[in-house]
């Protein structure tokens, strides 16, 4: 059951989704990139390895997923800014709250605010987004 | 030490900000994600989710929206010789990704635009499925370098930006 429903106000937090990389979650098979090598990295002008952003972003992907349910499967949409790079040890965490309500001819659709902050507490990726929601059939 | 950017890597000499052409169709490609697609995104973002799974509220299971991701990359790739980092990520999902099902996809460079002395390119891309039904949109932001504009070109990188074209 998705936790955002049509009796959701905005205000309401989105569930906290976490993780705690490190440099083999960046891996793929044995290339040589930035999100893996030292050296790669510096060439380009970056101090050391950089996390894969859409990997990052998939934490805000889940958060969204759990909150809307269909309704972002089918319906969903983010707009998202990578502000800083992430490092490959970072701590992230990705935080919402909706903030916003508005009817269309697809339903009532829900808009968020979503962001994720590394250990600390710097957001390093943030934007909005929303999704559709249906009558409560939840807690929210 | 005096900050250089990347001029060539392993797939040659590295596009430059002049060479993006606005309005450019960066191509079109057919894929068809398969079920060890979808298991390998599931991999990637650590998320089983049973829809992602098993079985879905539309039936077979559907693959995480940004599976998305890596098409409309691929086919900058083909056109422009971009490492760089990316910045900005639009996507709005219509329906659900499913597996064995062939989507056509399009892109383009629609904007291009230089802030804070760095170089950064827009494109868009939009997949449709065999009856036509748009399945996805997005709209991607990508600095050329991640250092000033106004650094020297020299020396060739260890990384590039055209990948294997896989999860």
């Amino acid at each position: 059951m998705p936790i955002l429903t049509t009796d959701s106000k905005v205000g309401h937090e989105l569930p906290q989704v976490a993780c705690q990389y490190k440099l083999e979650h960046f891996k793929r098979g044995d290339e040589t990139t930035i999100h893996t090598n030292v050296e790669a990295a510096k060439r380009e002008g970056l101090a050391a390895p950089v996390a894969t952003g859409p990997q990052v972003a998939a934490l805000i992907f889940r958060q969204l997923r759990d909150s809307f349910g269909i309704g972002w499967i089918e319906g969903g949409r983010c707009d998202l800014t990578f502000r800083r790079p992430v490092s490959v040890t970072d701590f992230c965490v990705a935080k919402g709250v909706v903030s916003g309500r508005a009817e269309s001819s697809d339903g009532i659709r829900l808009t968020c605010d979503v962001w994720i902050e590394n250990q600390a507490g710097d957001k390093v990726i943030l934007g909005t987004a929303s999704g559709l929601v249906s009558g409560a059939t939840s807690s929210g | 030490m005096k900050a250089i950017r990347v001029a060539e890597d392993e797939h040659g000499r590295r596009t430059q900000y002049e060479e993006i052409e606005l309005g450019k169709v960066l191509g079109e490609m057919e894929w068809v994600v398969t079920d060890e697609m979808i298991d390998k995104q599931c991999e990637l973002d650590a998320d089983y989710h049973v829809w992602y799974r098993l079985q879905s509220p539309w039936g077979e299971r559907v693959a995480p929206p940004q599976i998305s991701y890596r098409p409309p990359r691929w086919l900058l790739s083909r056109t422009y010789n971009v490492r760089g980092l990316f910045t900005k990520w639009e996507m709005e999902n219509l329906r659900p990704i499913k597996p064995n099902v062939t989507l056509h996809i399009v892109a383009r460079i629609v904007d291009k635009y230089v802030r804070k002395e760095r170089e950064f390119i827009v494109y868009e891309a939009e997949a449709k499925d065999p009856e036509g039904n748009v399945i996805f949109r997005t709209r991607r932001t990508h600095v050329l370098d991640v250092v000033e504009r106004t650094a020297e070109r020299q020396g060739k990188g260890v990384d590039s930006g055209i990948k294997a074209e896989r999860i």
